[in-house]
């Protein structure tokens, strides 16, 4: 039986702007969760709720299978690791050594030598204020940081903004090699496609606020795809998932399908010759799931 | 380790299914040697940019086939390929291979002896390279 390290039920909150919710969520333990979704989605705020910094206003959270009503107790907030959109101001007159040596007071299982290997590794300048420091060197102490203390859930928030390629490529293979061995989980909100293609396990899509649902990432490439086949529009009728229909030229019709596996099969065994086929890129699977095509088997509003 | 597995996106097959097949051809094959430590779950995902979901499912299908086998704490290795299991890997592979031959010239409409007469013909000449053409 799988694992959840966070769950979300019935969770809602009015923000100033906006509301939240209802979120159902699950978050499988093990896994990378790519949270999507366009700006003010509700993606931080999501994330927020994680770390109990904003307390929802309906509706139960628990982490590692317990629910706390009020603060988060220390021995669970020390399990997560955090990188905010902004970074906080608390350490902004800090060195990076100097912020350490505070978490490593505030962490049991804070880890100096990974911290410092990970400081060099994405070059990050010592001996000046964090305040200092351009966006992207605060963004690469962040990340070093929120790994050193080896927490079992990873909270990113947008956490490559700012990054050049290089640095990038590297926080990837660090995440990976976080993932290794299998006890931890990261949530990873993002807006870079690229991201989500070589990291996430899991996508889940946030939309005004309410859920779009959680997928299996492989699930949606191997079902998401353009096809072309011969014969009329109206095939079209009879197959599973298809949310396009053109006409190209004579005797040749374009579909995109969410259901591809079954759409191919069916077809095959009508004796349909299929001509082409072309798998839809994460971004375009992206956009029309946002423009309210759910993946099979996914129910709006609900993730799990 | 590294693994020669190529992915076509634009395939219908399934990835699970792409990764399976290659890792297995490579295993009964014997181009991935008996006891070869496979990367981890974690690793070989992150080089295919597939799921860990689908390696797993991969790893564990291949385990109960018996090509594979894991051992707690260390990983998973290629366990021993019997002689029986080789030798039908061998012939299937070539059954498949003259099967999609076969439907290719079903497909422009060739008859049944004018496929034998031409599949005899192309047999002589890759096996008797040096014969001038007309000899048979």
């Amino acid at each position: 039986m799988e694992q959840t390290a966070v769950e979300l039920k019935g969770v809602e909150k009015k923000m100033r702007q906006k509301r939240i919710g209802p979120l159902n969520l699950k978050l499988p333990k093990g896994y990378v969760i790519g949270l999507i979704g366009e700006n003010g989605s509700g993606k931080s705020t999501l994330i927020h709720m994680i770390m109990k910094i904003v307390f929802p206003d309906r509706g139960d959270i628990s982490w590692f299978g317990e629910s706390y009503p009020r603060e988060l107790p220390q021995h669970v907030r020390r399990q997560i690791g955090f990188v905010s959109e902004k970074s906080s101001v608390e350490e902004d007159n800090l060195t990076a050594e100097e912020a350490a040596e505070f978490r490593a007071e505030w962490y049991p299982e804070w880890d100096q030598t990974y911290f410092e290997e990970l400081l060099g590794k994405f070059k990050v300048p010592r001996n000046i204020k964090l305040r200092k420091m351009s966006k992207g060197e605060r963004r690469k102490y962040e990340i070093s940081a929120a790994l050193a203390h080896r927490p079992q859930l990873l909270l990113l928030d947008e956490p490559s903004s700012g990054l050049d390629p290089f640095a990038w490529k590297l926080m990837i293979d660090e995440l990976r090699d976080y993932m290794e061995s299998g006890e931890s989980t990261i949530l990873l909100s993002t807006h870079i496609v690229e991201e989500v293609k070589r990291l996430a396990d899991y996508i889940v899509l946030l939309h005004h606020g309410k859920l779009h649902g959680m997928a299996e990432k492989d699930n949606l490439m191997d079902n998401w795809k353009e096809i072309w086949v011969s014969g009329g529009a109206d095939l079209a009728r009879d197959l599973p998932g298809i949310i396009q229909v053109q006409q190209e030229i004579q005797g040749v019709v374009r579909m995109i399908s969410t259901e591809c596996l079954q759409t191919e099969r069916i077809l095959q065994d009508s004796g349909i010759p299929v001509l082409k086929t072309r798998a839809l890129e994460l971004d375009e699977i992206l956009s029309l799931w946002l423009n309210g095509h759910l993946p099979a088997g996914v129910q709006s509003g609900k993730g799990d | 380790m590294w693994i020669p597995i190529q992915l076509n996106e634009n395939s219908a097959e399934p990835l699970y299914h792409q990764i399976e097949s290659q890792l297995r051809s490579l295993i009964i094959s014997g181009q991935i040697k008996e006891g070869t430590l496979l990367p981890s779950i974690r690793e070989f995902a992150g080089r295919l940019n597939c799921s860990v979901i689908t390696v797993r499912r991969v790893y564990q299908d291949l385990e109960n086939e018996g090509l594979l086998r894991t051992k707690q704490g260390t990983g998973t290795f290629v366990a021993k390929v019997g002689e029986a299991e080789r030798e039908t890997f061998r012939r299937e592979a070539v059954e498949e291979a003259l099967s999609s031959a076969v439907d290719v010239g079903i497909s422009v409409k060739c008859e049944e002896e004018e496929l034998k007469r031409l599949f005899l013909a192309i047999l002589h000449k890759k096996y008797h390279p040096d014969e001038k053409e007309g000899d048979t």
